[in-house]
């Protein structure tokens, strides 16, 4: 008899929230960064670019550690900004919203460099000596232009935040409701006897979004494949 | 020459097949709750028995009874509860003959010294509260039982932070991340300064936390294995898991 | 427009130096392949930044490295036609085309839409995506957006390289028409010599990254001539043709001109290459060419060897080339009368 309890269903509504969540709040950033990376040289580019895809080489755990070490209570940031302002981001929803962002940046700013990269350095001329400032050619003619690659940047972000397990129990940690997303109830159940049947009916819930999200992307770029 | 051949191959099989006896590997899967004290227990057997070595694996009662289930070696379980047991008696992976409960335990709840939280009623008004997961830890069954009976457990929505084992509870707790934690009375032990026991849970609220030891078929086959059961519940244990804070009786 | 021009920069082993001053609507700067004409152009735009120098337009500085001066790209409201049009593919031809317009300061705005569209009669493409455009056409609305951005001078960079000959002399006319029209001073940069004589007046020579000359364009088609053992290519702008039993006619100053390339169309411009034009010093009666024209030798100059003889017919000239034992033999001279004969079919059209 399959029947989720209401924490599964928690689990469900949490880990889409948290990967859309995720998503959204990293677009500005991961435009700005594939912007900086792709037309400007300047020192210490090198360094920026290691940054941005040290989560993609870290294995999750490590980079909810790291995570935990600046954000806890005795953290950098934990100390010297949040405490004082009475803001708590271990073990609450934000948190697991922050890991998931954290390591899904790369795979977002990769793929928006890509779509940026294709854009005609000609048509940026053209605009400036038409008179628009460079802020103006970014929204203008870059943000129009590498569309596909934020669409792209984004769903990837957003499959990976649905799947994101080792940073998010480390700075969010298990709480039913809370932030236990699809991965971490799952993984309650695979470690459970007799979990077995509603661990399966998890993963089956996971992979028809999964299959729904990648549908959606690829209707999106048909679509805008077609505009360009 | 045919001779020397034939006594040197006989001996070699021979080896091979009374392997075991030398390389007396014994598996344990080990409930988290129990790592001193089984740790101190298999070191004191194994100096009177020089031929065995112990391997042992950590963790939430279920979570090991599943590993067990699904192929894990494993020659003695311990376990925090009797359901888990029972649970891999039915698939036929424990033997029958050989279960046997050798400690009790009590659930606590610690935090840090300045929290004023002396009973359940306190518990309530806190911000995060970390439990064993009660899926496969028995340590936290026992807590989300107790507070079914007392009526708080709808209250405690949102605030329980499942930890995989009452060891990762305490941690929690040590790094502040939870303002409390339920956890065994044992652990008391080996906690760290900053965490005290706030309050003992009333006993009436739960059943008796009991540890079961238990051979699995695999493990009643080896000698050792058989041995060290029956150590487990000798007095010379038994003055050991009372030095670490376990009641026998 | 004036502009001044004192600058030096180095890309690897490229080194542009240039230093200069000059005054004018419609100047040209000329060089072979390589020689760093778009780069010097992308100075004077500000899409390059040199090592140091001074720029002066208008008597306006926009760049000096001595006091870090830069005015940025879009304050310098210098326009560009690139060689290749940059239409913005995510935007319709008439929103490509007020691009620039909308971000020109409304006290700048003296060039509208309207007069622009049917200048360079881009009407009829207004609404279709650029995807859409011949190749032609692209290059137009290119034109269009760069004039309607109201730049206080338009620079084109080999705007004509990447079309085919007829389509460049379709070109050309609206090309000049609109700064006409408008009174946009251009910069025209080329590699071709007639190109460049049919659009401009002064010529700033370049190569390897050197000025080499500021000079009028006819001066720089003679030196050319010159330098390369070319023909002297003669232009001719012709006007109202009639028929002559069947035979195209346009009148040249206060003769006629015989061409068999020609039709009905009130005007075009042809080309008459120097060694096409034959020199008789008596009137020769029975010659199949059937343009006789009756000139005057107005000056004879020595170029690569051979001798180019200007001619004079009523208010117009022709350049004919000769080797010298012509000269000697006929006396050829300047100030004396002579007759030149063209075939009809050595005019060839070009647009």
């Amino acid at each position: 008899m399959l029947s989720f309890t209401p924490a599964d269903y928690s689990a469900i509504l949490l880990s889409v929230k948290v990967a859309t969540t995720a998503t959204v709040l990293s677009l500005p950033f991961g435009f700005a960064v594939a912007y900086l990376m792709t037309f400007h040289k300047f020192r210490g580019r090198i360094v920026l670019d290691g940054i941005v895809n040290l989560p993609l080489t870290l294995p999750p755990v490590v980079v909810g550690y790291l995570l935990l070490l600046l954000l806890g209570r005795h953290g950098w940031i934990g100390r010297t900004i949040l405490q004082p302002l009475g803001l708590e981001l271990i073990f609450t929803w934000k948190a697991a919203v922050i890991a998931t962002a954290v390591v899904g940046f790369p795979l977002m700013v990769r793929s928006m460099r890509i779509g940026m990269e294709m854009i005609d350095r000609g048509l940026i001329q053209a605009s400036r000596t038409l008179g628009a400032g460079w802020l103006d050619t970014v929204i203008t003619v870059i943000l129009p232009l590498s569309l596909r690659g934020i669409i792209a940047g984004s769903v990837l972000m957003f499959a990976r935040g649905l799947g994101e397990f080792g940073a998010t129990i480390i700075v969010a940690g298990n709480i039913p409701g809370v932030t236990q997303t699809i991965p971490l109830a799952i993984y309650e159940y695979v470690s459970s006897p007799g979990g077995d049947f509603m661990a399966i009916a998890l993963c089956s819930v996971s992979i028809t979004i999964s299959v729904a999200v990648l549908i959606f992307h690829e209707w999106i770029g048909r679509r805008t494949g077609r505009v360009v | 020459m045919k001779e020397i051949i034939r006594l040197i191959l006989s001996l070699f099989f021979f080896v091979l097949s009374v392997g075991p006896i030398f390389a007396a590997d014994v598996n344990l899967s080990v409930a988290a709750s129990l790592k001193e004290v089984v740790t101190a227990l298999s070191n004191d057997f194994a100096k009177k028995n020089t031929t065995v070595s112990f391997r042992r694996n950590l963790g939430g009662s279920g979570a090991l009874a599943k590993q067990i289930e699904n192929g894990a070696p494993c020659d003695v379980f311990f376990s925090a509860n009797f359901e888990w047991v029972d649970y891999l008696k039915e698939k036929k992976i424990v033997d029958a003959n050989a279960i046997a409960a050798f400690a009790f335990n009590e659930l606590v709840f610690v935090g840090r010294p300045e929290l004023k939280s002396g009973s359940l009623d306190d518990v309530v008004k806190l911000k995060k509260i970390a439990i064993g997961s009660p899926k496969n830890v028995p340590a936290g069954q026992y807590a989300m039982e107790a507070f079914k009976k007392a009526n708080i457990d709808k209250k405690l929505k949102d605030k329980l932070v499942m930890a995989k084992d009452v060891r990762e509870c305490l941690m929690y707790a040590e790094r502040g991340e939870v303002d409390g934690a339920f956890v065994y009375k044992t652990d008391a032990g080996i906690m760290a300064r900053n965490v005290k026991i706030l309050f003992i849970m009333p006993q009436e609220l739960y059943p008796r936390i009991t540890y079961i030891v238990a051979l699995t078929v695999t493990g009643a086959k080896k000698n050792e294995a058989a041995a060290f059961f029956k150590f487990m519940q000798s007095a010379r244990a038994k003055k050991v898991l009372s030095k670490y804070g376990f009641a026998v009786k | 427009m004036k502009l001044s021009m004192g600058i030096h920069k180095q890309f690897g082993a490229f080194q542009l130096d240039a230093d200069f001053d000059l005054e004018g609507n419609r100047i040209g700067l000329f060089g072979p392949s390589g020689s760093g004409k778009s780069t010097l152009m992308g100075v004077l735009a500000g899409l390059h930044r040199p090592d140091q120098g001074v720029i002066l337009l208008d008597g306006e500085t926009i760049f000096d490295s001595r006091n870090g001066m830069n005015l940025a790209v879009p304050h310098r409201r210098i326009g560009m036609v690139f060689q290749r049009p940059h239409l913005f593919p995510h935007m319709s031809v008439k929103r490509n085309l007020l691009y620039g317009y909308r971000r020109c300061p409304q006290q700048n705005r003296t060039i509208k839409l309207d007069s622009l569209i049917s200048v360079l009669q881009l009407g009829q493409l207004l609404n279709r995506g650029v995807g859409n455009l011949s190749g032609g056409e692209r290059q137009r609305v290119a034109i269009g957006r760069a004039v309607l951005s109201n730049p206080r001078l338009l620079i084109m960079d080999e705007p004509l390289s990447g079309l085919d000959d007829n389509l460049k002399y379709q070109i050309i006319p609206f090309l000049k028409n609109a700064c006409e029209v408008f009174g946009i001073p251009y910069l025209f940069i080329s590699h071709s010599l007639i190109e460049t004589r049919i659009m401009t007046e002064k010529v700033l020579t370049l190569d390897r990254g050197q000025i080499t000359g500021l000079m009028t364009v006819e001066e720089l088609a003679r030196i050319h001539m010159g330098d390369h053992a070319a023909n002297y290519i003669n232009l001719l702008k012709l006007r109202r043709p009639h028929r002559i039993h069947g035979l195209p006619v346009y009148k040249w100053g206060d003769q006629q001109l015989l061409i068999s390339a020609g039709d009905d169309q009130p005007e075009a411009l042809f080309e008459l290459s120097s060694s096409e034009i034959i020199l008789c010093k008596r009137h020769p009666e029975a010659i199949s060419a059937r343009n006789l024209l009756n000139c005057r030798v107005s000056d004879v100059f020595e170029t690569g060897g051979r001798l180019g003889v200007e001619l004079e017919c009523g208010r117009e000239h022709l350049i004919a080339e000769i080797v010298r034992q012509s000269a000697e033999d006929l006396g050829i001279k300047k100030g004396i009368k002579i007759y030149a004969a063209i075939k009809a079919t050595a005019f060839r059209r070009l647009g």
